[in-house]
């Protein structure tokens, strides 16, 4: 450290008005006007900041925004099946789920909730669901006063994939950003595979 | 010494090993999935394929074993190649619908698919589909996901020696099913569950609840079900048992559950639990607060030991219970309130058969290890199935038969039936008759030169029958005979002692002649136990002539041994047992009664003169988990917490001291122990105990038989007392034999239209707890009557028909099933469900020489019932 030379830096040695200079400086708030000229300047000419909530920034494409649910067409219901395979690869652990068996011994989820405090936006789950049946939408605005409007439910979730992904758009976003790559169970070679937890660890690069 | 190089590293071992256990020891991994721990190996799925060198083809790492200078490759790209192949053969018909597979995650399928398997199959055809099948009440069968790996039916056939399920069909249309197609008809052990390696074969109690990653927390414990004491892991999510399973390395039970541990857990969420104390005010059982419960107790207590003297309350402790909640029970009726009238349904069978066979033989004669049994080459089992009282303990006895021991079964052999050559199925009440016969030809054949001068006068008293007699009530000659010869033979032979040898009169008799037969063969004995802590029960003092750790009440008025090391100062006089209890509520005699987590109404014969017995005490206070019949007649009522929910230990019948553990929250009872100690606190008892452990630990300095043992030492299988002890045997002294010089009488054959009826104990259901569990009420949910199909056939009476059973005590309406195990002229009932249980149809007297129970009045007409 003491071998280090001082020739990188340059010290610049400041010069400060000493005497009537200064004097007059003060006593004609020079510096005020100065700087209130500028600010007189700037009032008549365009903002350059965004008038946010008056002017709202587009969201880019791919934006990972409030969760939801996507709601199948067909049968107006959610797409979630209730894997949870959100649920496991979620690193703040913030997407509860809980099924049960229905009457034609198929599996129906009774809860889908996500604490949207929690979440950082990291869209795995998204990844992670092998029926594309939950999606981060461009909607950010929804900044509250109670902390309990920040738990989506499961009906919340679907409520807002009819808002935030209206129309065609959800499916397009969706196709375009966030689909799976297959249609079928297959894994795509370039996606991560939940690997399951007592077993072994899988080297993914490796395996074909 | 072999040596073998499996993929460059050298290894050497003694045995002969297969190369599957050679690699895993220096820590390759060779996948499997037809391997499973315990089974053999089949060499069924492929997927272990390994090169060995100087073979033209891959083997099977899991059949092939090792031998001298081979030189195994496990990770060749030729290996790689099969190992994908397999797996695309594999999911040819695998619906690979994880999503909604329970198996999920934990699936071993789908770890090698990921690992190794190929990202598309390039089979075109369509998959094969088999329906799910939903019959049963508890398992699910969906064959799509099956890979024929034959681990369950393995496990079926070689561990559980059921011998339920079977590959039908053939080729690609092979399919797991078992013998009675759709819905099981066999033990619901539910191993087959733990050794599906995908999802074909699951629970129907967390189906699509389940998923590996919902788990929170696990915690591992001990079944509360039967005497065993199996280890288990429960698995929970906000505080609900979502399922539990075996633990494969821990526990005596090496990873075998039996259908009450694995699918009876669900009766601790029954909503009928008990939510808050109830008092009795006006004659309704109105909730109130703890603090209100424990005043009013102890106050109604104190004032009723002022007026009457503590000789006026009784205690009634519980094998369901753990140590520390008995413990407390016996401190407060002997050192709070003054009295040693403490006892448990212990008397009814366990504590007068094993303090019977102490006396002959001494101190922990019963105290054998149950995983010992399967290093016996015989097995003699008198009066009761263990394969249903004691599942765990009968598996035990089914591998001895496996690997080609002898089973000997005197009376109905149940599920031992296709473990025994012979059948030794007497008519009821010739169980003396046969065993007398069956120890005599023993003794003759044996030369025996005994040591014990007291037994062997009393072998030598025994007059034998003849063989016209044997073959009056039913017994083959052959089968006899082949039973003696064979007996002799044995070199390490066990018996086991069931309930019926005493339940139905000639106790004394029946337990001399089993325990001389023991001595004689030089076996070691086994006495069945229903309830996971009636050892522990006794140990703890809750029986009237001895204290804590089996330290008789005499020695105590001259030792003193209580009052030096605990202050405690132990009441004189031997107290009254439960049926002496009983009397004496009816007499007035006693005042006041404390029943913890027991169902004397229930579970004691004769119900009406139980029931106006305690409706005739002036105070009645009952802690449980449910409102019980004889909670219903309580004047205080605490809840109690259940299994799951609290900590303690338990002590099995082989003695182990395991511990419970604490897995749910209690949101609606307390530990018994800490309501009892609440109530001793308000009475004035100086100690006060924060938890478990030092209640523990006060027992710990007490007893004798626990002394030196840690709260915090009991893991794993935890220890068996006597601790690092000499054997506590070879003590000699007198006893009596009740009728020892009679000739057993022959049994009276039943009159037309009437039967004897005994007591069934279902392998479903554990005594009445279990009718609180949805799961084992699924699939066993009425009472049923089991008689021999010739004995219905004389009635009048077919299968599956609805009879009322009516005897001089009450009567009782359960399901007709033929039972071809069944003797003639015989039928049994299960004493589990409400209002048809077979003790409240039957009375009671005492036995003379073990103070016992004695089930009477056993004859009843059996009646169709009228159509509703």
């Amino acid at each position: 450290m003491n071998d280090m030379k001082i020739k990188d830096v340059v010290v610049m040695e400041r010069k400060e008005d000493t005497g009537i200079g200064r004097f007059l400086k003060t006593v004609f708030f020079v510096e005020i006007l100065q700087g209130m000229k500028l600010t007189l300047k700037t009032m008549f000419t365009k903002p350059v900041t965004r008038q946010y909530p008056k002017e709202k920034r587009p969201a880019m494409p791919g934006f990972r925004g409030l969760h939801a649910l996507v709601r199948n067409p067909e049968t107006q219901q959610a797409k979630c099946v209730g894997c949870g395979l959100c649920a496991a690869v979620c690193p703040s652990r913030c997407i509860t789920i809980y099924t049960s068996e229905g009457e034609k011994h198929e599996k129906v989820v009774d809860r889908y909730e996500i604490e949207v405090l929690r979440c950082l936006y990291c869209a795995l789950c998204v990844e992670a669901c092998p029926f594309g049946a939950v999606v981060l939408t461009e909607h950010y605005e929804y900044a509250g006063y109670n902390k309990a409007d920040f738990k989506m439910t499961k009906d919340k979730l679907l409520e807002n994939w009819d808002k935030y992904m209206a129309g065609t758009k959800g499916e397009e976003y969706f196709k375009r950003f966030w689909g799976p790559r297959a249609d079928d169970f297959k894994t795509p070679e370039n996606q991560a595979v939940f690997k399951g937890r007592s077993q072994s660890k899988v080297d993914l690069h490796n395996a074909e | 010494m072999i040596k073998i190089t499996i993929d460059g590293i050298e290894v050497q071992t003694d045995r002969e090993i297969t190369i599957l256990e050679a690699a895993k020891q220096v820590g390759i991994e060779i996948p499997t999935l037809c391997t499973f721990k315990n089974l053999s190996p089949s060499g069924s799925c492929r997927m272990c394929l390994v090169e060995i060198e100087r073979l033209s083809r891959p083997q099977t790492a899991c059949t092939v074993k090792i031998t001298d200078g081979m030189v195994v490759r496990t990770n060749s790209e030729a290996i790689m190649r099969a190992r994908k192949a397999v797996l695309e053969f594999l999911l040819i018909n695998h619906p690979l619908d994880c999503p909604v597979c329970d198996k999920a995650g934990e699936c071993i399928l789908q770890d090698l698919s990921a690992k190794y398997g190929a990202a598309a199959g390039r089979f075109k055809e369509g998959k094969r589909t088999n329906p799910v099948s939903f019959e049963d009440p508890v398992i699910v069968r969906d064959m799509q996901r099956c890979i024929l790996c034959t681990r369950c039916v393995r496990t079926c056939d070689d561990l559980q020696g059921a011998f339920a399920i079977s590959v039908i069909n053939r080729g690609s249309h092979s399919l797991i099913e078992p013998f009675s197609g759709g819905r099981f008809d066999c033990e619901y052990c539910g191993n087959c569950l733990s050794a599906c390696p995908v999802g074909a074969i699951t629970s129907k109690l967390h189906r699509h609840t389940y998923r590996p990653w919902y788990i929170e927390r696990q915690v591992e414990t001990i079944c509360g079900h039967c005497g065993v004491g199996c280890t288990l892991t429960l698995q929970m999510r906000e505080n609900t048992i979502i399922r539990v399973i075996p633990d494969f390395e821990k526990g005596l039970n090496s990873g075998m559950l039996c259908v009450m541990g694995r699918f009876g857990y669900d009766y601790t969420e029954h909503e009928e639990r008990l939510r808050s104390p109830l008092i009795r005010k006006d004659g309704e059982l109105v909730p109130v607060s703890w603090e209100e419960a424990v005043e009013f107790t102890a106050w109604r207590l104190k004032e009723l030991v002022k007026k009457y003297g503590g000789g006026a309350v009784a205690g009634i402790a519980s094998g369901r219970c753990t140590n520390e909640d008995n413990y407390m029970l016996q401190k407060l009726i002997r050192y709070v309130l003054g009295s040693n009238n403490i006892d448990s349904a212990a008397r009814l069978f366990y504590r007068p058969a094993v303090s019977y066979l102490e006396r002959m033989f001494g101190q922990g004669i019963t105290a054998n290890l149950i995983p010992g049994i399967a290093n016996s080459d015989g097995v003699f089992v008198a009066g009761g199935d263990p394969t249903t009282i004691n599942p765990v303990l009968g598996i035990a006895v089914r591998s001895v038969w496996k690997k080609g021991g002898k089973v000997f079964v005197v009376g109905k052999s149940g599920g031992l039936r296709s473990n025994i050559k012979h059948e030794l199925n007497h008519a009821e009440g010739a169980g003396a008759l046969v065993l007398t016969w069956i120890l005599a030809k023993v003794y003759e054949k044996k030369n025996f030169i005994s040591e014990n001068s007291i037994i062997d006068k009393k072998l030598s008293a025994l007059k034998v029958p003849d063989m016209d007699m044997l073959v009056r009530v039913g017994v083959s000659p052959e089968a006899l005979q082949y039973t003696a010869d064979e007996l002799v033979r044995l070199k390490n032979p066990v018996v086991i002692i069931g309930p019926e040898t005493v339940l139905y009169g000639n106790g004394s008799k029946n337990l001399f002649l089993l325990g001389a037969l023991n001595y004689v063969l030089n076996g070691r004995l086994f006495v069945l136990m229903d309830e996971p802590n009636t050892q522990g029960c006794l140990d703890m003092g809750c029986s009237p002539g001895v204290l804590v750790g089996g330290r008789p009440v005499e020695l105590e008025t001259f030792g003193h041994k209580m009052e030096n090391t605990a202050g405690m100062k132990t009441p004189e006089g031997t107290g009254l047992n439960l049926f002496e209890m009983i009397n004496g509520a009816n007499s007035g005699s006693i005042k006041a009664m404390f029943v913890m987590g027991e169902n004397p109404v229930f579970n004691i014969p004769d119900k009406k003169k139980v029931e106006s017995a305690l409706q005739k005490l002036e105070f009645l206070a009952v802690s449980d988990i449910f409102l019980t019949e004889t909670a219903s007649l309580a004047d205080v009522v605490f809840p109690a917490s259940a299994w799951s929910e609290k900590d303690g230990t338990y002590t099995n019948l082989e003695r182990r001291l395991q511990r419970l553990r604490k897995g749910t929250m209690s949101s609606r009872g307390r530990a018994d122990w800490k309501i009892l100690a609440d109530i001793c606190k308000a009475l004035g008892m100086k100690e006060s105990y924060t938890d478990v452990k030092s209640v523990w630990d006060e027992i710990s300095r007490i007893s004798s038989v626990h002394s030196g043992v840690r709260y915090e030492s009991l893991i794993g299988r935890g220890g068996i007392w006597p601790y690092g002890g000499e054997p506590l045997r070879g003590i000699e002294g007198d006893f009596e034999v009740e009728g020892l010089e009679d000739m057993p009488e022959l049994p009276g054959f039943a009159q037309s239209g009437r039967v004897i009826l005994k007591e069934d104990k279902s392998l479903i259901h554990s005594s009445s707890l279990s009718r609180y569990s949805p799961a084992l009420m699924g699939v066993a949910s009425e009472p049923l009557l089991m008689i021999n199909p010739v004995t219905a056939q004389s009635l009048g009476l077919s299968d599956n028909e609805r009879v009322v059973i009516t005897s001089d005590k009450g009567t009782a309406v359960a399901i007709l099933r033929a039972d071809r195990g069944m003797p003639e002229g015989v039928a049994a009932l299960s004493n589990t469900f409400k209002d048809n249980g077979f003790r409240s149809i039957v009375g009671y007297t005492i036995d003379p020489t073990l103070k016992s129970l004695n089930i009477t009045d056993r004859v009843v007409t059996i009646e169709r019932a009228k159509q509703l």
